[in-house]
């Protein structure tokens, strides 16, 4: 009696540890791109986050490498394509930062007059260098590559700009980034997003 | 004997996840509150930002000042040698000395609106910075609330061990040092 109450333990144990090893093993792979980027902007997954200070919504979301490869090819696409992008990619990490008031881009909603307009343009445009800042939690600036912003004229919801980092060594040690947006003249002083890098390079993946 | 140990280790595991379920319970049903003005006159950057605003204060003041004070020479001239200028000069210098002054009044007001500005966007920045920590803070501990206390009579009374300013406080200057 006593040895099946133990062999029952013991297998009780063995299930659970494989299961632990399971899950953590566990890649997070999507069949469409639709479902990588639903999973990609749900919060509760920790790609995106979003804060809303004086009115001012903040939405910044982490782009995993597939979610960019993606973007390029859709559902369909060979897989030495698509390691050829992962590859081209993989090197630097992708943000996308939204900025809305009251569900409008800031260039519609956030100034008043044609001189607040222009320097709107001129800081989005050419100043977000200066602006944006990515620090490891040991403070060490990682330089930002490139920054694209889409001029929507009205027509989308956000002020949306994609800004591109180094993926090097610095960012993968680092317990956490902080991604920093200084005030863009809309009184919502610096706001910072802490992101936790484990998190972040758990990344999901196409197909 | 070997059965006992078993039964043991189970009720020790048991025993822990009680006390971690008792202790998390705890907190979350736990009345806390930070005193924000003693956050923010506690929190390090308060003192730094603080500090830049003020030298930056200082240097534009110091641009009105010497303007005033070369406006000031103008018209202490002027008064010295109005009696020796003709009435179409006298004028001219008139008109002059009195744009001069509308300009280094708009220049003023200009200056304070910045100013005004500079303070709220860094006020703004250090309010940002509490209250990231104290998410953080209360999703690490599990409190289901924290309060803030202003001192404007929101928490007429509270016992000490509800007060967790101190170790908010501490734990913000660290992550702000970077320690």
């Amino acid at each position: 009696m006593h040895k099946l109450y133990k062999r029952h333990i013991l297998g009780g144990i063995i299930i659970w540890l494989v299961c632990n090893l399971l899950l953590a093993c566990h890649d997070m792979r999507f069949e469409s791109a639709e479902e990588l980027s639903a999973f990609v902007y749900n919060e509760n997954n920790h790609y995106t986050q979003h804060k809303i200070i004086n009115g001012v919504r903040f939405d910044l979301t982490y782009k995993p490498t597939d979610l960019m490869v993606s973007q390029q090819i859709g559902d369909t696409g060979s897989d030495t394509r698509i390691g050829q992008l992962r590859k081209q990619y993989g090197n630097h990490l992708y943000f996308t930062l939204k900025m809305s008031k009251n569900d409008q881009e800031l260039l519609t909603s956030a100034v008043s007059n044609r001189v607040e307009f222009g320097e709107m343009v001129h800081q989005l445009s050419f100043e977000m260098q200066e602006k944006v800042q990515l620090t490891t939690s040991s403070k060490e600036a990682i330089a930002m590559t490139d920054f694209i912003y889409p001029r929507m004229y009205g027509l989308s919801k956000a002020t949306s700009i994609l800004f591109v980092f180094p993926r090097d060594s610095r960012v993968l040690e680092a317990d956490y980034l902080n991604f920093t947006i200084a005030d863009l003249g809309l009184m919502t002083g610096e706001v910072r997003f802490k992101l936790e890098t484990a998190k972040l390079m758990k990344e999901p993946r196409l197909f | 004997m070997k059965m006992y140990k078993i039964t043991l280790v189970f009720a020790v595991a048991g025993f822990m996840c009680g006390a971690m379920a008792l202790l998390f319970t705890y907190n979350s049903s736990q009345q806390v509150y930070v005193d924000v003005n003693k956050l923010l006159d506690g929190y390090e950057r308060t003192k730094v930002v603080r500090s830049e605003y003020e030298s930056k204060a200082k240097t534009l003041q110091a641009n009105v000042d010497s303007l005033l004070n070369a406006w000031q020479k103008e018209i202490t001239t002027y008064e010295k040698e109005r009696s020796a200028m003709s009435k179409k000069e006298l004028e001219l210098k008139q008109q002059l000395l009195s744009s001069q002054q509308r300009q280094i009044s708009n220049y003023q007001q200009a200056i304070e609106q910045q100013l005004q500005e500079e303070d709220q966007k860094s006020t703004q920045t250090v309010i940002n910075d509490i209250n990231d920590y104290i998410k953080e803070f209360g999703e690490r501990n599990g409190y289901r609330m924290i309060y803030g206390a202003s001192g404007g009579g929101n928490i007429m009374y509270a016992s000490d061990a509800a007060d967790l300013t101190d170790e908010v406080l501490t734990g913000l200057n660290e992550a702000y040092l970077g320690q």
